[in-house]
This record gives C-alpha cells, structure tokens and sequence, in this order.
C-alpha cells in the first residue's frame, strides 16, 4: 500500500487489502461488516463464543451464523458455476428436497442409527441429487432447451418427487451420525461449516487448478468462439449441471439433518433466490462469464447474516422481505457499473489530471476551407 | 458552402488507458457537407477517437464542440440524440429482429395503439429504398440476410435518425463492389445534403475515391489534416506507418512454388460438401502450400473453410490427412488432425472478449490438451511471449481483456492462439479483413513464412489480388460449388479469376 | 388412511344430522349410510360432481385434512371428488382450478384457500353459475358469507385462547414469551395471534413474535437466535404450529436446556409427532386443530343441493393435551 503514492500509475497494488478493495464484492464484505456490527451495538457480546456448559459443545451467534450459512454456501457455489455458462438453475431448492427426503426416508426405513446408514443415506442422495443434475445438464446442453425452462421444469417436477418419496409426509427419522452432521462440532468450528469449507476449497482448486474455469468463462462469454477454439461445451455444461445438483443435495443434507425431518413442502423453498442473490451479490454477472467464487462464498454469508440479523434485532415478521430487499438493492446499487462510474467521476473531480503535460505535439497545415 | 464553421471541433484530445496513451493531444475537425476520412494503422488510434467523440470513452483531455458548443456525449445514444450516429466496424444489430424494427430501432411510428408496425415498416422501406435496397422485405429476419446486408441495415438505421454527423467505422469492409458502389451514391448524396460524414476504411482505392479531406493519425498521436487532392497514395502510406513505401512494395509473392506433385498431399478431400451449405467439393493441400480460395462473398469459400476444420459437419464426402482415412466432424477433432481455422467472424466466433490476451492465446492449446491438464503458468508466459513478440501485437500486455485491443491486433492474437497448437493446416478466412496496409503486410508476411516454414495454409480472401499473390493454387467457388481450380502462375491474375467466375456464370 | 367401513360410518353419523363430530364419534353410528346418501344426492345412482381445490401436501394436519376429505367424499357415498392440489401452495394455482371447475360445471366446489384474500372475484362467478361453494378450514378476507354458502373449520380463535388459558394457569405470576407465528399476513395466523392475545394475562412479557414458515428448520434457526438475543431467559413459547414447536424444543436442547422444564413449549395442531414430543415431556401443551370435518362437509354439501338452509359458519369442536399422559393416551388411535 505505502508504494502506491511512488509508483507508476500503472503498477497494481498487490497487497491483500488492495487486491479486495478492487473487488466487484467489496460491497458486500463491507455490508457483511456493517451488519456485524449493527449487532454488536445492540449487544456488545454478539461475537461472544463459549463452551456450553450442558452440552460441552462451543456456542454463540457467530456459531450459528457459520452454520445457517454452510447451506446457502452449497448451492450458491454450483449457481455460480452454472450462471458463469449463461445458464441457471431453479431446481436447487426441489433438489434439496429430493434429497433430504431420500436421506430421511431411507434413515427412518434402515432403523438402525449406525454411522453405516448415515453415508448411505447421503450417498443415495447424492447420487440422486447428481442425477437430477445430470437430467438438467443433457436437456441444456445436448437438447438445447432454455436453462430457464429445463430448470423450472426439474424444480417442480423435483418437489413432486420429494413428495412422492416419503408419500406427501413430513418424515422424521433418528440417526445421531447423521445429525451431527448440522449439529456437531469440529475443534470448535461446526461441522456443517467445515464441510462446507472443505467443498468450497476443492471446487475452486478443482476448478481454478485445471482449465475447467477457463473453459466455463469461455462458453459463458462467447459460446461460439469457444466451440471454434475447441471447446467442447456438452461435457463442461453436462458437469456444470451436475456440480450444482450434487451442491444443492449436500445443501439438502444440510437442511434436514439439522432438525432430522424432512419437510417436503418446506426444505429448500424458495433457495434458488437465496442462491441467485448470493451469486449477484457476489459479483458474478447473470450474463454469464467471469464469476467470482469466492464473491459467491461472501453472498452466502451476507445472506445467512441478513437472516439471522433480522431476528437477532427483533425486526417484525411483516418487515422482514422489506428489509432483506433494502439491503440487497443498496448492494446491487453499489455495484453497478453506473453508481461505480460516478463515483469514479467524483474522485476524478476530486484530484484533476494535468492536461497540459506531456511532448509537444506535432504541427500539421491546415486548411480553412472546406471543399464542397 | 466555403468557410463554413466546423460542426464537430475536437481540440487536443488525450485519452490514457492504464499504461497506455491510446491518444495524445490529437486534433479533429469536421464540416457540414464533407466527407473526411480518418487515416491510420490498426491500434492509430482511429476507434479510440471516434469512441470519444461518441462519449463511449472518456477523455482525459482536450475539449469537444459540436456545432459551437462544448460537449461531453455519454454514449453513442446521448451522442446520437444530438444528431451523431455511429456505424461500428462490427455490425451491431439486434439478430433476433426484423430488418425494419432495425432500421427503425428507437425511431418506430407510434399510433393511437403504440407502435404502427404498417407505418413504421413503410418508413423503413422508404429509408431502405434510400439506399439502393429495395429489393430487402422490412419484414424479414434481420439474420436471414447476409452480413454485407446487415451492414447496409445499420447505415439506414443512421440515416433513420436524420444524422447531421454520421460516422462509418469500416463500412465497406465487407460490401462488393457493386454494394459498394451504391453506398458511395449514398454517401455522397448525403454529404450535398449538408450532412457532415466521418469514413473510416482500409481501402486505399475507396479512400481517393470518396473522400474531400483526411486526418492521419500514428500511435496515438496526431500527424496531419490534408485535402485527399494534395497527398498521394505513397505519401498517405508513408505518414501512415512513419516509414518509406519502399519496405511495402517488396513483399514477397510466392507465386509459382509448386510442391512435389507426386507427394502425397497432406489433407485431401473427395466430394466434401454440406447441405445447404456447399455442394460436394474435391480439395487437396501439400505441406508447404497456400491454397487459395477464391470467390466472391456468398459463393461458399467460408463454407468450404469450415468444412475442412470441422467448424460445421460435413454430410457427405471423404476426408484423408497424412493419406490416412479421417472424420473431422467437430473443431476438437480438426485440431486435433492439427487443423487449424482462424474465423472471419473475429467479434462472434473469435475472440473472447473479457478474457485476457493471455487466456485467448492459449485457448485452443488447452482445448486440445482438455481441461484436465491446464497449461502451467510457465508455458502459458513461454507461448505469449513468442507470439506477442513474433506477430508484433500492440500493446504487449497478456494481462490485459482482448476487447481493449484494436482489430488489428486481435486478429493477431487469435492468429496466434491457432499457430500455438503447431497446425499441420491452417485454414485463414479473410485475415486481413478490416485492417489497416501496415498490419496486413505483417500478416500476409507471416502467412508466406508459415508456408515457407512447411505448413498448409488455406487462404480465403475477397480481396482476388491477395490471393493471387500469396497462393500456389487457387480453387475458385461460385454460388456453393467449385468451378475450377488454378495451378499460380506469370499470367495468372485477378482478371483470370473474374474472367473464370464471369464466364462460368453464364454457362451455369 | 381410512378404511371404507371407517367412512361409511362416519358419513353415516353426518347424514343423521350431526353437524359436529369428534373422533369419538367413530365408533357410533351405522353402515346404512351409503345408499341413503346417494339417493339423496343428484339423484337415480348418479353421482355428485364436487371440485375440491385444495392445498396439497404442506404437513402432517394437512395431509390428514385432505385425506379425509377425499375418503369422505367417496363414490360409495355418491360423490365424484375431483381433487385439485395447489402447486406449491401458490394461490394462483387454486384460482386457475376453482375456475376451470366452475366451467365444468360440477354440481359444488369445496375450497381450502392458501391465502384468504383475493376470492372475491371467483366466488361471484360461481355464485352467478350457481355453484354451491364450501370453504374449509381458512376463510376469506374481507369475510362476506353472501359469497358461499358455508365455511366450516376449527376455531382459530378460541383454540390459541385455551392454549393461553393454560399458560396463564401455568405461570400465575407471568413469563417471557416467545411467539412462532406462519408467514405474516395469512388469516389462520391473524386469528392464532388474536385468541392468545385477548387471553393472555398482562403480567406476561412478548419477547418477540417471529415468523418460522411454519417450518421446523426455520423454527430452530429462528429460535436459537432468539434464545441467545436475549440469554436464555425465555420461559415459556407459543408456536403457532406442530412442527415450529418442535424445532424450537430442538433449538431449546442446542443450548443446553431442558424443553418442558426450562422452556415450556406450546403448540397447536395436534399431530402424531406432537403428540409424541408432548409423551416425551418435550412439548407442553398441544391445542388440537381438529382435521378431520369430511363428514361435516358431506352434509353441507348435501343440504346445500337439496336446497335446504345452511349454517354460514360451523366450528369444528377441537380437544386439548396438557400433559404427557393426555398424549400417551390419544396416541394409539391418532390417526395423522
């Protein structure tokens, strides 16, 4: 940072906090903060995390926080990569479904609570989940329906599967491997988080590590030229498709494993906008192109944040959209290339160029007529 | 009309993009009633002046004064509502629209009922029939005509908003002669209306031709205002790329260097042809050959192109590479039978526009490496360096989105992100479409040391002259089939080509 | 869910005359019921046409509603029920079905709104097709009973009222309360708010009033904040369904607390699992929301067509459990 002031104009500030500051989601890291601190005001120990006495386990509001937000984390992480092809996915929210329905449903038919049943049960809803994925990933790329249209079909037509899956009914079941997946902790961080992370970390080195990033930037930007350079876009998009059900299933396991039932009509209702605004918020355009993943990790937490606020702070139920709306619009704002170039514009003002600097410039005849 | 007051006054205008002075202290002046043309090479500084009279960039210094007043346009549309509409080099046209609701884009009759589509398709026909394009229904897709057409489109719309500037940005650059001819009556109609033209064109020829007066630009930076009538072609030239005529005129031909007949070709093809597309066509290319083809726009010589990479699938025919039986049904497979296709379409099928220089050289070798085996920072930095450096690309900057480069320059980079994956064949589709005398030698230079170098090369160019110079067999298309094939030679000429196409036209 | 004979029996007890019924009820009655009430209905063995636009799964009240709703309805006893699920609970779903029915023309349509207002428009077609219409369970806003010919459901009001008496007799000297309320605006909530507002002593504290979705996750997510919002000081919470409750006794357990004994937990509705949680001490107090009126909704439907006068607003009688061994003793015959 110091260098900066010596420097050419041209050389680029690489410390950390020069390399955030230049970054579409610095907005939201800076609501992030702002609503870290709202609570505070209200209650000076809101970042206080201690062992709870009973439960041996750590607790506190940033607990919760992490662990509200390791879902939201899951889906808008594959939203991402899917919207970087300039497509979307509605589906996530049924996805979620399907696959805590499939998990409860076969926990609470398996009977016993082993750790055995536990991974089969994810497992069964993944593998689900990756073929719900699969499903929108072949109707995209090989049959070359609208995402829009193929995703709101498999979003309904996965509800009615959950549905479907434990006969309309809410079903519970009892497996503490399982549970402890929401609830447990890992030296003191909850597992939902660490999972969550541990996911994150692999996509973005999957992804940034090999050409795949490369490649889905490509398609999103101009899926023509990328075909003429050779890319194949049936593979990328069918994969595409398949990370974002696959993170949407984990997401589901998420979900009901907090509160071991899986509510059909209500897991993962209405994610699919948590997880779009995450990805906006995050920077990534909906035009698709270059996407920012973690941008999308930053929007996932501001949205969990912005959940738990809105409680934390008593606001009233029929305030609750309207607030969540006002924050999410001010950020959109803040972000957008106009609001951006204004205030470009005012430090420009601030700190005027010198015009009259520079070689002298060559001299050249001209005419003062005008031919006709 | 003399001593008229200058509509558009721009007055030492710099423009600084980070780490580069795209424009310094330039000055520009255009009057009612003229047609100026602005002169430079790719990367002059041409698109960057026009962009900042058109408010798409800001400028870091100078003034602007149209009609007398200073203003400061925020885009095209702020700059259009004060009577200065742009033509862009890359025709900018709604694909999924009419030709009319084109046209008439932001100027639609409205009734009683929003908008009157029968009267505004009549206004559009009006304007149309304007410009010599009768013939064109409003009511068509607007994707249904070909690009010379499109282009045409884009100048009615101009004239729709009743400009009393209008800019073209290459205009002619993919039109025929004849389209040509008409889009100068247009123009010149136009200028004796009052209306203040700025061309901009690579087409010496069409410059002397249209033009009253010019402004040269070099790197940026201002040369020199004169009337067309007291510069000549050399002197043009010489100001444009700083050096003497000399170094252009003696660019090589390789006409006449015929390879081993009795080499097995490298690519050969029997009855390779696309319904709809190109009737079946027999080609073949040596190692070390440029195989021109010739043909006017529309007689299938891109069509032909694609075929050969894989860009479309062919339906019928037989492919050979190496005398080895092969299927290149997709540009993954004909880059990996190491063909290579360099697009004439460098806005849609080209470049990727918010990747960097960088990711856009390196595209294709990482396509045909896949996705699983990523380029390492290294040998990324090795094959930007060779190329950025080999092909002369301006600025040198990897890092920096290929959108902020001039034509020129990107076709450069695209050429180099094909000759990056070592082609056995490379497929060029009009290279040195819409840039400027002095990068256009750079490239055909390249092209002829490629060949020299043992490579394929298929050359498709609408300019006959070009392919007459730098190929050793010229295979001449006419409406989607081949109608002959002609081994280079001393008496060999665009006129032999025009000759070949005329007289097989009416045989046909 | 039901067995035909289950039916038939209670839809014998409802063609008798019994507007309201109890689940006890289900052991009276006879099975000469089903000829009776095909005669009665279009009559010569043909059967009645009733549109049912309906919610669809949503929970385990809902599913036992609607089952219910469906058996009752049944061809044995003379009806071809065209049952209509919302989709996903949009209420422009149910518009699209209770005009596609009207159009059909069937002889009576049955409507459980997810939202109660914006009926108005509908309801006075169906009125002009003179189509009888019945609502079940949540009624409309504004409320003009000229617009159907009869609303019948369980007592919103006066069961979150006895759930507020109980609190009022647990804590005689007052608690902190927490509320669980469904999404802000709908009716069903307006009347569970209304009932233990009116009752509710004034020595008792509002901490908070949240909505959870009537979801058990969103319950807990809800709750656990609340809980740390205001250190574990909460005494006593009123959830205005099942499944809120039971995610606030997890959030509860989460922070080391004991439901039932630190945090008392009230919940409305009366399913299985609540019943259950209530045997295990983990709930405190359950208001049953009694589903099951199919029977109720079969004579209306009747008399209705018959021509006869209707009751413009039947309340379906509702039990309460206050403790586990109420629960442990309703457990064996509920049915949802």
């Amino acid at each position: 940072m110091s260098t900066a002031s010596t420097t050419p104009a041209r050389s680029r500030d690489r410390s950390l906090l020069g390399t955030i500051i230049h970054q579409p989601y610095i907005w939201a890291v800076v609501a992030l903060v702002l609503l870290l601190v709202i609570n505070l005001v209200k209650d000076p120990g809101y970042l206080g995390v201690a062992v709870n006495p009973t439960t041996g386990n750590l607790s506190g509001n940033l607990i919760d926080l992490l662990r509200a937000s390791a879902p939201v984390m899951m889906i808008a992480v594959g939203m991402t990569l899917v919207i970087a092809t300039r497509g979307i996915d509605l589906s996530v929210g049924s996805v979620m479904a399907v696959s805590g329905a499939v998990s409860m449903e076969f926990m609470s038919n398996a009977g016993d609570g082993s750790v055995g049943t536990a991974l089969a049960a994810a497992g069964l809803a993944l593998a689900i989940s990756a073929g719900l994925g699969a499903i929108n990933g072949v109707l995209v790329s090989i049959v070359g329906l609208q995402p829009f249209i193929t995703t709101l079909i498999t979003m309904l037509a996965g509800r009615g599967l959950a549905k479907v899956i434990t006969a309309g009914q809410n079903t519970s079941a009892t497996n503490e491997p399982f549970r402890w997946i929401a609830n447990g902790t890992v030296l003191g961080f909850p597992v939902v988080f660490v999972i969550a992370g541990v996911i994150v970390a692999i996509v973005a080195v999957f992804i940034r590590r090999s050409a795949l990033g490369l490649m889905i930037e490509s398609i999103g930007i101009n899926p023509k030229a990328a075909r003429m350079a050779g890319i194949r876009p049936i593979g990328i998009l069918i994969s595409v498709y398949v990370v974002s059900g696959i993170l949407a299933g984990v997401a589901g396991i998420f979900s009901v494993a907090s509160v071991m039932t899986v509510e059909v009509s209500k897991t993962g209702l209405a994610a699919e906008m948590d997880a779009i605004l995450a990805v906006v918020i995050g920077g990534t355009s909906l035009a698709g192109g270059k996407f920012s993943l973690t941008g999308s990790v930053i929007g996932a937490l501001l949205i969990a944040t912005l959940d738990k606020t809105i409680v934390f702070l008593s606001i009233p139920s029929e305030a609750t959209p309207a607030f969540k709306a006002a924050v999410i619009v001010v950020i959109c704002l803040l972000q957008s290339q106009r609001v951006r170039a204004l205030f470009a514009r005012r430090r420009a003002k601030a700190a005027p160029t010198d015009p009259g600097a520079g070689s002298p410039r060559p001299t050249a005849p001209r005419k003062e007529s005008v031919p006709a | 009309m003399a001593l008229t007051d200058a509509i558009v006054e721009m007055e030492d205008i710099s423009i600084e993009f980070p780490g580069v002075k795209a424009l310094q202290h330039v000055d520009f002046r255009l009057f009612p009633g003229e047609i100026h043309t602005l002169m430079g090479e790719n990367g002059a500084g041409k698109s960057t002046l026009i962009k900042a009279l058109t408010g798409v960039y800001k400028i870091d210094g100078g003034s602007i004064a149209v009609a007398g007043e200073p203003r400061m346009f925020t885009g095209t549309a702020d700059a259009q509502s004060a009577g200065i509409s742009t033509v862009y080099q890359e025709v900018n046209l709604c694909d999924n629209l009419t030709v009319g609701e084109n046209v008439m884009l932001g100027h639609e009759i409205r009734g009683a009922f929003g908008i009157n589509w029968r009267k505004t398709n009549e206004a559009a026909r009006e304007a149309l029939v304007g410009l010599g394009l009768g013939h064109l229904d409003p009511k068509q897709p607007l994707s249904s005509i070909s690009l010379a057409l499109q282009q045409l489109v884009a100048i009615s719309r101009a004239m729709v908003a009743k400009s009393k500037v209008l800019i073209l940005d290459e205009p002619t650059s993919s039109l025929d002669a004849n389209e040509v001819e008409g889009l100068f009556g247009v123009m010149r109609r136009l200028r004796d209306q009052g209306v203040a033209i700025l061309f901009v064109s690579h087409f010496l020829d069409q410059v002397y031709a249209i033009s009253d007066r010019m402004t040269v630009l070099r790197n940026g930076e201002f040369v020199g205002e004169y009337l067309t009538a007291d510069l000549d072609r050399t002197q043009l030239i010489s100001k444009m790329i700083g050096k003497d005529f000399g170094t252009l005129a003696a660019l090589g031909s390789n006409r006449g260097r015929v390879a081993a007949p009795d080499a097995t070709p490298f690519y050969s093809a029997t009855d390779l042809g696309r319904k709809g597309s190109i009737d079946p066509v027999d080609i073949e290319v040596h190692a070390g050959e440029v195989v021109g083809l010739a043909g006017l726009l529309g007689s299938g010589r891109t069509e032909l192109g694609r075929l050969i990479y894989g860009a479309d699938r062919p339906d019928t025919g037989e492919v050979r590479i190496g005398g080895v039986s092969a299927e290149v049904h997709s540009p993954i497979a004909g880059l990996s039978k190491k063909i290579a296709f360099s697009t004439e379409n460098r806005r849609d099928e080209g470049i990727i526009g918010d990747l960097t220089v960088r990711e856009n050289l390196i595209l294709a070798v990482q396509a045909e490496r896949g996705w699983a085996r990523p380029l390492s920072r290294r040998e990324q930095k090795e094959l930007c360096d060779k190329y950025l450096v080999e092909l002369n690309v301006r600025p040198a900057d990897p890092e920096r989105p290929i959108k902020n480069l001039s034509g020129g320059n990107q076709q450069k980079v695209l050429l180099g992100r094909w000759l990056a994956t070592n082609p056995e064949l490379i497929v060029l589709d009009e290279p040195t479409r819409g840039i400027d005398i002095g990068a256009k030698a750079e490239i055909q230079e390249a092209i002829a040391a490629l060949a020299e170098s043992g490579m394929s090369v298929v050359f498709i160019s609408s300019e006959l002259e070009e392919v007459v110079r730098l190929s050793e067999r010229i295979v001449v298309l006419k409406d989607h089939r081949k109608i002959g094939e002609l081994v280079n030679g001393p008496d060999v000429t665009a006129e032999t080509i025009v000759d070949l196409i005329a007289t097989e036209g009416s045989a046909a | 869910m039901f067995t035909t004979a289950q039916v038939r029996r209670i839809a014998a007890v409802a063609v008798a005359g019994a507007m309201a019924i109890s689940l006890a009820a289900c052991s009276g009655g006879s099975g000469s019921g089903s000829t009776d009430s095909a005669g009665s209905g279009s009559g010569d063995g043909e059967l009645t046409t009733v549109g049912f636009v309906a919610v669809g799964p949503e929970g385990g009240w809902r599913t036992a509603n609607e089952q219910n709703i469906q058996d009752s309805f049944s061809k044995e006893n003379g009806f071809d029920l065209k049952y209509a699920p919302a989709t996903n609970g949009d209420q422009n779903s149910q518009i699209t079905a209770f005009t596609s029915f009207i159009d059909e023309g069937v002889d009576a349509i049955i409507l459980s709104a997810t939202e109660a207002t914006g009926w108005d428009s509908v309801l006075k077609r169906a009125q002009e097709a003179e189509i009888p219409v019945v609502l079940l369970d949540r009624g409309i806003e504004p409320n003009d009973p000229s617009l159907y010919t009869s609303h019948i459901a369980p007592d919103n009001v006066g069961i979150s009222a006895s759930a507020a008496e109980w609190a009022n007799a647990q804590f005689p000297s007052g608690a902190k309360y927490v509320v669980l309320e469904g999404p802000p605006g709908l009716s069903v909530v307006n009347d569970r708010n209304k009932g233990w507002d009116s009752t509710i002593d004034a020595n008792f504290t509002k901490l908070e009033s949240q909505s959870a979705n009537w979801s058990t996750e969103d319950a807990k997510s809800v709750f656990e904040t609340i809980l740390k919002a205001n250190n574990n000081d909460v005494q006593l919470v009123f959830a205005q369904n099942d499944e809120m409750g039971l995610g606030a006794a997890l959030a509860v357990e989460e922070a080391g607390l004991k439901p039932g004994t630190d945090v008392k937990i009230i919940t409305i509705d009366g399913t299985k699992a609540a019943l259950e949680a209530l045997a295990a001490g983990r709930l405190s107090f359950v208001a049953e929301y009694n589903p099951l009126f199919g029977d109720t909704a079969i004579g209306v439907v009747k008399d209705a067509l018959d021509g006869k006068t209707v009751e413009s607003d039947i309340v379906v009688p509702s039990v309460t459990f206050d403790s586990p061994a109420a629960a442990t003793e309703a457990l064996p015959t509920r049915k949802y």
